[in-house]
């Protein structure tokens, strides 16, 4: 089905036109009230001066008579030289003087006002024209006795000059219009093959090539931002798709190892044939190993409806203090067991934004960590403070080994984990997940170096803390 | 007890039937919500075990058929979505409790039970008594035999969820759920620490022990 070239289906074309047709439209309305306004005018001017005309005659008439008038008359018009068309008429119809030779054959109107085409008289001996048809306009009037006096002027060329102004306007409104659809064709062409350069890469992103962008003009116009935009759409796109692929190879690796050791302990569990409790154990392990494969499974699926928003929690107005209390409360007594001294501050009268379960799962997470790489002998702490104006920080703070400075940034990636805790049971996912309910707070995780080294310890111990904007103290 | 159990999935079904028996209880199978619904009708329960997704009638409009009719046979949702948002959902449609797949059998069992327990009477206990451990609800004081124990507010809750248990197995899951309202599974062993904490206090002095751990399942606390 052809509708015709694309650039005459675009908005800018129809806009375009539309525009152009309103220009046209207007100018010529604006010229034809020009045109009739000087149109008007020169009538009026013409007219005004055949009046005052006709008053000089009249009182000529007055104060001398007929005689006199016509005398009047025929030195206005001997020679040819006169200004004014005159015409002065027995009450016989008899032509006694002036420079018309008859009345024009034009009905006037009530005031005696008429507007005639009449024939110049030529100089002798040259030849009559077309031109010589000339526009005039005049006054016919009664005398008294029946006498009939017309006085006119000759308008040709004002009437010329109007008309002539009358075919420039509607001249130039049909450029102004041609122009327009010219203007149309031209920007909306221009605006097409731009659109289609954007279609194009998103069809070829589409067909695979996730590497293509749109061509941007930098010139901050729409069309530029919308390039913009959906050149960092794509950017996005290609992220994810990027961290997708990395995480399919990370869950590849880190379920691998325990699926593997699961079915090496099956395999073997079913060659134990005699050996009952052999076999118990190894069904027991196996069933251990389950759980640590559903461990990184549940992990992965938190975190990534963390990340993707598809949870997005309500987050309500609460007193961290109560969450510093209850994990304090929980971690104690097994920071106690594994000789670990443990220390909670935690400031009161303190409020934020959040969800409870999630934000006691981040700090559990730190906990956790510090329990587990802290030796014995060595410090936790558990802290919870305001920090500058408008923020709130929860930190845990332990003596053991630490992070080095290089990995800080490494740690909170998914299945990273270092190369001291790959010993330590874990998913590689702890980190990662803390720091996805830290972005869904709008909180910052920072990691640095904890109180130095600690006599008896092997490292500068680490300092964990999460940052959110606090609310205005003590309204919670 | 008798059970029902509504689950679409006939090897989890089995394997859910399978355990129960074993447990000494009756357990029935429904494949779907429908037919879950005109069972629950037809027979008296002392439990219903309900998969959240199913054909035909899912679990959730299951439990609140059975509610608006007012059948108040205790509920464990079974469900593969563990977020929070997915449990109040559950909870709200008038299931009792919540566990989320893949789970152990262990687990189930022990909710089942605890839930079967919840189906006597409410009413208004101020005394708990296991053997010589008695808990005044009102004085929250602690007692056993003629020694007053001093506990913790958590230590004191933690006992009160146990002696109210007492004689049912109830896992480590379950604790940190219905004691300290958390919906997450912590690396370390926090909750056998806390227990054994309380087991310092309640058990040690005396000649016998009150306070078992189950192995693979979680602890009991019997006479």
């Amino acid at each position: 089905m052809s509708r015709g070239p694309a650039f005459l289906r675009t908005t800018t074309f129809r806009q375009t036109l539309l525009s152009a047709a309103l220009f046209a439209l207007s100018s010529f309305i604006i010229l034809a009230f020009v045109y009739a306004a000087s149109a008007g005018m020169t009538g009026r001017r013409a007219d005004a001066a055949i009046e005052e005309e006709l008053q000089t005659l009249e009182a000529q008439f007055q104060a001398g008579g007929i005689r006199s008038l016509n005398r009047y008359i025929l030195q206005r018009t001997v020679g040819g030289g006169a200004d004014y068309l005159y015409l002065l008429v027995h009450p016989t119809g008899r032509t006694l003087s002036g420079n018309l030779s008859v009345l024009p054959d034009v009905e006037p109107d009530e005031e005696g006002r008429l507007e005639f085409i009449y024939r110049r008289p030529r100089a002798i001996g040259t030849e009559e024209t077309e031109k010589d048809d000339r526009a005039a306009r005049g006054r016919l009037v009664e005398l008294t006795s029946g006498y009939r006096l017309f006085v006119g002027l000759d308008v040709d060329e004002e009437y010329q000059l109007v008309s002539r102004m009358l075919s420039t306007i509607l001249a130039a409104s049909a450029l102004a219009l041609a122009l327009g659809v010219a203007g149309g064709v031209f920007i909306s062409r221009r605006f097409v093959a731009r659109l289609d350069s954007i279609n194009e890469v998103a069809r070829t992103v589409r067909a695979g090539d996730l590497k293509r962008r749109a061509p941007r003009t930098h010139s901050g116009d729409e069309l530029d931002e919308l390039a913009e935009n959906f050149n960092n759409m794509l950017d996005r796109v290609e992220a994810l798709m990027h961290r997708m692929r990395q995480t399919g190879d990370s869950i590849a690796h880190d379920l691998r190892t325990p699926l593997t050791r699961m079915r090496n302990r099956l395999d073997e569990a079913l060659r134990e044939e005699g050996d009952l409790d052999a076999r118990e154990q190894a069904l027991e392990r196996a069933v251990s190993d389950t759980d640590e494969i559903l461990g990184i499974f549940n992990a992965i699926l938190s975190l990534s409806r963390l990340e993707s928003g598809e949870s997005r929690k309500a987050l309500v107005e609460l007193d961290p203090a109560e969450i510093a209390d209850d994990l304090a409360e929980l971690y104690e007594p097994v920071c106690e067991d594994e000789g670990l001294a443990f220390d909670a501050e935690i400031e009161r009268g303190l409020a934020l934004r959040g969800d409870r379960g999630l934000l006691s799962q981040a700090l559990a997470n730190l906990l956790d960590n510090a329990v587990k790489y802290t030796p014995s002998g060595g410090a936790v702490t558990l802290r919870l403070r305001q920090t500058g104006e408008g923020l709130v920080e929860f930190s845990v703070t332990d003596t053991g080994p630490g992070i080095p400075d290089a990995d800080r940034e490494r740690v909170v990636q998914r299945f990273v984990r270092l190369d001291n805790s790959r010993s330590q049971p874990g998913s590689g996912l702890g980190l990662s997940l803390v720091k996805a309910i830290i972005d869904l707070h709008h909180g910052i995780f920072q990691i640095d170096e904890g109180p130095g080294v600690v006599e008896g310890q092997h490292g500068p111990g680490l300092r964990a803390a999460m940052v959110f904007p606090s609310l205005p103290r003590g309204s919670a | 007890m008798r059970i029902l159990i509504v689950e679409d999935d006939r090897e989890a079904a089995s394997y859910i039937r399978k355990g129960l028996r074993e447990s000494g209880h009756v357990a029935d199978h429904a494949a779907d919500g429908e037919e879950g619904l005109e069972m629950a009708r037809a027979a008296d329960y002392d439990v219903l075990v309900v998969d959240r997704m199913m054909p035909k009638m899912d679990g959730l409009t299951m439990i609140s058929t059975l509610r608006g009719e007012d059948d108040r046979t205790p509920v464990l949702v079974l469900s593969a979505l563990g977020e929070v948002d997915h449990r109040v959902e559950g909870l709200k449609a008038g299931g009792d409790d919540y566990l989320v797949k893949p789970y152990a059998f262990a687990e189930l069992l022990a909710r089942v039970e605890a839930l079967a327990r919840r189906r006597d009477p409410e009413t208004v206990r101020t005394k708990l008594v296991v053997g010589d451990l008695e808990m005044d609800l009102l004085a929250r004081t602690v007692v056993r035999g003629e020694e007053e124990i001093l506990l913790q507010p958590r230590e004191f809750r933690l006992l009160e969820f146990l002696m109210k248990h007492s004689g049912q197995v109830v896992t480590r899951t379950m604790l940190l759920e219905k004691v300290w309202d958390y919906h997450f599974d912590p690396q370390t062993n926090v909750i056998d620490v806390h227990i054994s904490r309380l087991r310092s206090k309640i058990d040690k002095p005396f000649p016998r022990s009150l306070l078992h751990t189950v192995r693979g399942a979680g602890y009991r606390l019997q006479a």
